[in-house]
């Protein structure tokens, strides 16, 4: 059974009185454990398609199967506890919250859970990303890299299957994004599936596999050849 | 999201942002304090006069000699010339077989002197009821009797505040109190008597500076305290000519108050028309009197205080309600500034219940927290109030709960739209935003 399978997946925006298709039907599958990176210009449909894989959105044609689930059809609620429990999201700008301390913001998806709030793991992946000296600052007390990787630790408190990187190294300067590239490949190695949006093709080499889209369509999946391994430069 | 943590990320937000919160409390926290220290005026008002009420006792009538003047008063003068007077007094023993005591009093002029120096009593001439309607007691020797009464006899029992007057902190049993060169021989003492700050009644007076005389001693060697207009020049032989007559009836002698005591608070009703009947007869329907039933004083004053509370509570909810806007408009504005916050919570789990819960508690959390310092507020006030002004205040529980509760509800109402918005906010634009 694969992790994710998407089925002539459709999305269309009505726009006043027109009909917009983002995503004109698009199959594919992805396994577990793999590391995918998603390509393409934009208005290329992959940001549509990061939304329905988010279970932020609902298609408006085909089918998307979650972990074994249809997601295509969830509720509001039934899919916000899908992203709680199935999904980690690391975007683009962080998006932590200012006023909470690392740590906080680490643990903030257990709030939203059924689980325990267990303070120990959400140590342990602050440790696992290499923050855990840094656990009580706030977003402002840190870079923008060690920023991400508080959000990247957030993503996985509730161990959730796959961790959703919505052009992750997109605000960070080269160093830093090469970094966060060897935490996810880091996560990727001991089993965690990550998918990343990027339109940075050396980004992508980091993955194990690209999906290129074009115009609402899938236009090529390929394995990387030469995947580049991050090698994080030990910082002073 | 547990309800501790929602509280505890509300009380948060609210500290980071000391001068917003604080702002947006104002309207609830004057709002609250303003009911709690207007209440507590009211409740002292309300425990002043029903003081005063009980200290005349409510299970009694009073009938007050009244003044009558203008165009009444020639009529007056030819119908009922003396007033208020004992055969009124008597009328009424004679009719109300019910009544438990009938007293009058009557209030004179009298130059009343303690060594050299002038004093300012009062002579009153009773009977040995007055004590008990009064709700007097004695502090030593003992009240006038039936016997000085009807012997004329030279006693006086004295007010608290009189004796202080006349005798400092000497003992005055058996010593002599002089009125208009006439010797009075003090047998009795009365306990200091409570009078409030504030006369809630005109026909309060302070018992406490009385001098109690037997009233047929009164009525031989005194002229009444009368409030009565002197009427016009062309009456004034007529007027003076019954005034002496009325020195040698003693049925026409005036008086001040007649004071009825009854079984029970019920019966003062009732006996108020008989008793009114009675003086229309008397007086050939001349009003030269005035009849007072502290029961139903009371129930007027209860049900002006009714009027009172409907209107603070008015005034109380117009001043939350304003409040409430406040933090409606508040809390809308955070919502719009916070959008990218709610964007990740509901991104990484939160429902849209959950949402709503957060804001609803953060308003619920500003609307408590005003509401304390409110309650705060209008105790300290009212203390104020009582300290500088001299009213008397009693802090209602009643007051404090129900304006805490308000405030509390008012979080709630106005809350609810602006955390319903935030509900609303699409996770997908709410990331974008900003």
């Amino acid at each position: 059974m694969a992790l994710i399978e998407a089925q002539d997946l459709k999305k269309t925006y009505k726009i006043g009185t027109i009909d917009v298709p983002a995503l004109k039907g698009v199959s594919f599958k992805i396994e577990y454990g793999e590391f995918v990176a998603i390509m393409g210009p934009s208005g290329s449909g992959k940001s549509t398609l990061m939304n329905l894989i988010g279970c932020l959105d609902r298609p408006t044609g085909g089918k998307y199967i979650l972990d074994g689930f249809d997601a295509s059809k969830l509720s509001d609620a039934a899919r916000a506890e899908v992203r709680n429990r199935k999904i980690g999201f690391v975007f683009q700008s962080f998006n932590l919250l200012p006023k909470m301390s690392a740590f906080k913001n680490a643990m903030l998806p257990m709030m939203y859970s059924t689980g325990p709030k267990d303070a120990k793991k959400v140590r342990e992946a602050l440790k696992s990303v290499g923050l855990e000296h840094r656990m009580h600052h706030t977003p402002m007390q840190l870079s923008g890299g060690e920023q991400q990787r508080v959000a990247v630790a957030r993503s996985l408190v509730n161990d959730p299957p796959v961790v959703l990187g919505d052009e992750p190294t997109g605000n960070l300067d080269s160093t830093t994004g090469v970094e966060i590239m060897a935490i996810f490949q880091h996560l990727n190695n001991e089993g965690k599936t990550v998918i990343i949006v990027t339109h940075e093709p050396d980004i992508a080499q980091h993955a194990k596999r690209i999906l290129r889209f074009r115009d609402g369509l899938l236009e090529s999946d390929e394995a990387v050849e030469e995947q580049l391994i991050a090698v994080p430069k030990p910082k002073d | 999201m547990g309800i501790l943590d929602a509280i505890q990320t509300g009380i948060t937000e609210l500290l980071s942002h000391k001068m917003r919160s604080m702002l947006t409390m104002l309207g609830v926290i004057f709002g609250v304090a303003a009911v709690i220290a207007m209440v507590s005026i009211g409740e002292g008002a309300k425990q002043e006069a029903l003081d005063q009420i009980k200290q005349m006792g409510i299970d009694v009538i009073h009938v007050k000699r009244a003044s009558i003047t203008g165009e009444l008063a020639d009529r007056a003068e030819e119908r009922s010339p003396f007033g208020l007077k004992s055969s009124d007094a008597r009328i009424i023993k004679d009719v109300c077989t019910f009544a438990r005591q009938v007293v009058p009093t009557r209030e004179v002029f009298a130059d009343v002197k303690a060594g050299e120096k002038p004093v300012s009593v009062k002579i009153v001439g009773t009977t040995a009821g007055y004590l008990d309607v009064s709700k007097s007691e004695l502090q030593s020797g003992r009240f006038l009797r039936d016997k000085d009464i009807h012997d004329h006899l030279a006693v006086c029992v004295l007010g608290a505040a009189a004796k202080r007057e006349l005798f400092g902190f000497d003992d005055p049993m058996g010593k002599m109190v002089k009125a208009n060169n006439r010797l009075f021989t003090v047998v009795g003492l009365i306990k200091p008597k409570e009078v409030g700050t504030a006369k809630a009644f005109s026909t309060m007076r302070d018992l406490n500076s009385d001098i109690y005389i037997p009233i047929t001693v009164s009525v031989t060697d005194f002229n009444i305290a009368s409030q009565q207009a002197i009427p016009s020049d062309v009456n004034m032989l007529q007027r003076i000519a019954r005034k002496l007559m009325s020195k040698q009836s003693p049925e026409n002698a005036s008086l001040s108050e007649i004071i009825i005591q009854l079984d029970s608070e019920d019966a003062t009703g009732p006996a108020a028309s008989i008793v009114r009947s009675i003086l229309n007869r008397a007086h050939r329907g001349i009003r030269d009197y005035e009849i007072i039933i502290p029961a139903e004083l009371l129930k007027q004053s209860q049900a002006t205080q009714r009027i009172f509370n409907i209107v603070m509570a008015a005034i109380a909810g117009i001043s939350l309600l304003v409040g409430g806007i406040g933090i409606m408009n508040i809390m809308l504005a955070t919502v719009t500034q916070r959008t990218r916050e709610i964007g990740v919570r509901r991104c990484i789990g939160a429902t849209r219940w959950d949402i709503v819960r957060q804001f609803m508690l953060e308003a619920l959390v500003i609307t408590c927290m005003g509401g304390l310092i409110g309650v705060v507020a209008g105790i300290g006030g009212a203390k104020l109030i009582s300290d500088f002004a001299g009213w008397r205040t009693v802090v209602s529980m009643q007051a404090v709960i129900v304006s805490f509760s308000v405030s509390a509800l008012v979080g709630v109402v106005f809350g609810m739209y602006p955390a319903v918005r935030a509900a609303m906010v699409d996770p997908i634009e709410a990331l974008r935003y900003g």
